[in-house]
C-alpha cells in the first residue's frame, strides 16, 4: 500500500514537474510579460501563468493562432499550444501594456 | 513545487472568433485557433503584504514628462500646439474648440454629465480630463485610439463633437496669415497638414500635468502634509477597498479596461472586441488627479459626488458575467468610506492659473 502510495506520488510529481518544464513559462507579475517575445515550435505550449494579484485577460487575434483564456485569476496556469507558423501578437485584454510576440516555426 | 488541481476548462471556440475584431480591423476570423488547454491551481506561497512605506514608493512622481521619438518636445511646438487647442476655429462652427471640453477651470474636463457637442448636442459619454495625458498608454474611453496624436485629431473631425473635416480645417488654418510663421518655427519645411497639427496639440497637452497636491508632499516625508484619516484612506484604498488593483502608480490608474458595473447600456471596449466577455461594458480606468475638481464621475457622469462613487464600489456594482472580477461588496463602514474620501481630496493641486493665448489672425 505505501509502495502504491509512493509510486502514486511520484507519477504526479512527476507530471506536475512534467507540465512545468516542458512548456516556456510567461508570468505575468506586476501587470507585465515576462518576456516580450518568445519563439517556440508549432504544436508545442506555453504556460500562462497569473502569478500576478489580479486577473488577467490573455489572447490573441493572430490568424490561425488565435485564442481567449477569458478572466484568468491569480494563481492559476493554461497552456496555449500554437497551431499555425508565424508570428502571434499575444496581449491582455484588460491591461494595454501587456504585449509580446510569440513566434511559431516548423 | 507548485501544487496542480484541475480547475475549469476553457476552450473559447465562439469567443476567440469573435476577439480580433476592433484590435485588427472588421476581418472575421476563422476557426483556425490555438488550443488551449485546461486551466490549473498555482500555489503561490503566501506573499508578505508590503509595508506602508513600500506602498508610498509607488506613488512617487516622475521627474520627467515622457515625449514619443516621433514627435519630441520643442517650444515651439508647445506653443502653437497651446493656440490651437484653444482655437474655435479648429471647429466647423468656430465656435468650439479641445478647451470646450476640456477645460483648465474644470481640472481638464467640463463639469458636466455627458460632453456636449456639434450643435450643441449632448453627447453618449463624460468629456474626461486630459491631465497627465502624456503617460496614457491608450486613448479615449472605450480605447479606440492607439496615440495622442491620433487622438487629437479624433473630435475635430468626429461629426457629432467639432465636425470639422481635416481638408477643410487645414486650409481654413492656411488662410489665417499669423499661423503660417508659428506653424514653420515648430515644423521648419514642413506644411500645415493634419500631422504637424496633431503633433503641435499633441505636445502641448503632454505638458499638461498635474501640479504637486498634498499628498504628493505627504509621500515625500511631510507627515503633516495630509490627515491622519486621510492617511487611513491611503491605507483602505490599497487594501481592503482594493481601489489600487486598478487605480495604480502615481497618476493612478494602470488604463486597464473594466466593466465596474455601473447599469448603462454602453458596451464600451466591447464594441470593439466583441468576443472578450470581460470587455462588455468595460471602459478605461481613469487616474484620479484632481479628481475633487472632476465631478462628476465616472464614464457616462452618472454619479456626483465622491461619496456616490465609493458607494458605488461599496456595493460592487450590477452583477454580470461581464463584471470584473475585482468588482464585489467590500463592507466599507461609514468611516473607512469617509476616510477613501478624505484621502481622494488629497488628490487636488494647488493649481496654478492657465493664460488663455493670444490667438493667430
Amino acid at each position: 500500500m505505501r509502495k502504491l502510495a509512493l509510486f502514486s506520488l511520484v507519477i504526479l510529481s512527476g507530471l506536475s514537474v512534467g507540465a512545468l518544464a516542458a512548456n516556456q513559462i510567461i508570468h505575468q507579475q506586476g501587470r507585465v510579460f515576462s518576456s516580450e517575445s518568445m519563439t517556440i515550435k508549432k504544436g508545442e505550449a506555453i504556460t500562462f501563468l497569473n502569478d500576478d494579484s489580479v486577473p488577467h485577460n490573455i489572447m490573441s487575434a493572430s490568424k490561425g493562432n488565435e485564442f481567449n483564456l477569458g478572466s484568468q485569476p491569480p494563481g492559476t496556469s493554461t497552456d496555449v499550444s500554437f497551431k499555425d507558423v508565424g508570428d502571434v501578437q499575444v496581449l491582455c485584454a484588460i491591461h494595454p501594456r501587456m504585449k509580446m510576440m510569440v513566434k511559431v516555426t516548423d | 513545487m507548485p501544487g496542480f488541481s484541475f480547475d475549469r476548462s476553457t476552450l473559447f471556440v465562439a469567443a476567440i472568433a469573435a476577439a480580433g475584431l476592433g484590435i485588427f480591423g472588421s476581418t472575421r476570423i476563422s476557426l483556425g485557433n490555438a488550443i488551449v488547454g485546461e486551466t490549473h491551481r498555482v500555489d503561490l506561497g503566501q506573499k508578505a503584504p508590503s509595508g506602508i512605506d513600500a506602498i508610498k514608493a509607488q506613488y512617487r512622481r516622475p521627474l520627467t514628462i515622457p515625449f514619443p521619438k516621433n514627435n519630441s518636445f520643442t517650444p515651439e511646438k508647445a506653443a502653437l500646439g497651446k493656440k490651437l487647442y484653444f482655437d474655435t476655429r479648429l471647429s466647423v462652427s468656430s465656435a468650439q474648440s479641445c478647451a470646450s471640453c476640456h477645460s483648465p477651470g474644470f481640472g481638464w474636463g467640463d463639469g458636466l454629465e455627458v460632453g456636449v457637442g456639434h450643435g450643441m448636442a449632448k453627447l453618449g459619454r463624460h468629456s474626461p480630463t486630459i491631465v497627465n495625458t502624456a503617460w496614457g498608454a491608450i486613448f479615449m474611453w472605450d480605447g479606440r485610439l492607439a496615440t495622442l496624436e491620433e487622438q487629437a485629431l479624433g473630435p475635430i473631425q468626429s461629426a457629432g463633437e467639432m465636425n470639422m473635416p481635416l481638408d477643410r480645417l487645414v486650409a481654413r488654418l492656411s488662410a489665417i496669415p499669423e499661423y503660417k510663421p508659428l506653424f514653420e518655427a515648430a515644423f521648419p519645411g514642413q506644411e500645415i497638414n493634419p500631422k504637424t497639427l496633431a503633433s503641435a496639440i499633441a505636445t502641448y497637452e503632454r505638458t499638461i500635468v498635474s501640479e504637486r497636491a498634498p499628498f504628493d508632499a505627504w509621500i515625500e516625508g511631510n507627515e503633516k502634509a495630509i490627515s491622519e484619516e486621510a492617511k487611513r484612506g491611503f491605507v483602505l484604498f490599497n487594501g481592503k477597498a482594493t481601489c489600487s488593483a486598478c487605480h495604480e502608480g502615481w497618476n493612478f490608474t494602470n488604463d486597464g479596461f473594466q466593466d465596474i458595473g455601473l447599469p448603462s447600456a454602453d458596451v464600451g471596449r466591447g464594441e470593439f472586441l466583441p468576443g472578450v466577455i470581460k470587455m462588455k461594458h468595460a471602459f478605461k480606468t481613469p487616474g484620479l488627479r484632481e479628481i475633487g475638481r472632476r465631478s462628476p464621475y465616472m464614464h457616462d457622469g452618472s454619479l456626483a459626488t465622491l461619496e456616490q462613487v465609493i458607494d458605488h464600489y461599496d456595493g460592487g456594482g450590477v452583477d454580470r458575467p461581464s463584471r470584473a472580477d475585482l468588482m464585489k461588496p467590500l463592507g466599507l463602514s461609514a468611516q473607512e468610506k469617509s476616510e477613501l474620501v478624505s484621502f481622494l481630496k488629497t488628490l487636488s493641486s494647488d493649481l496654478s492659473p492657465t493664460a488663455v493665448p493670444v490667438l493667430p489672425r
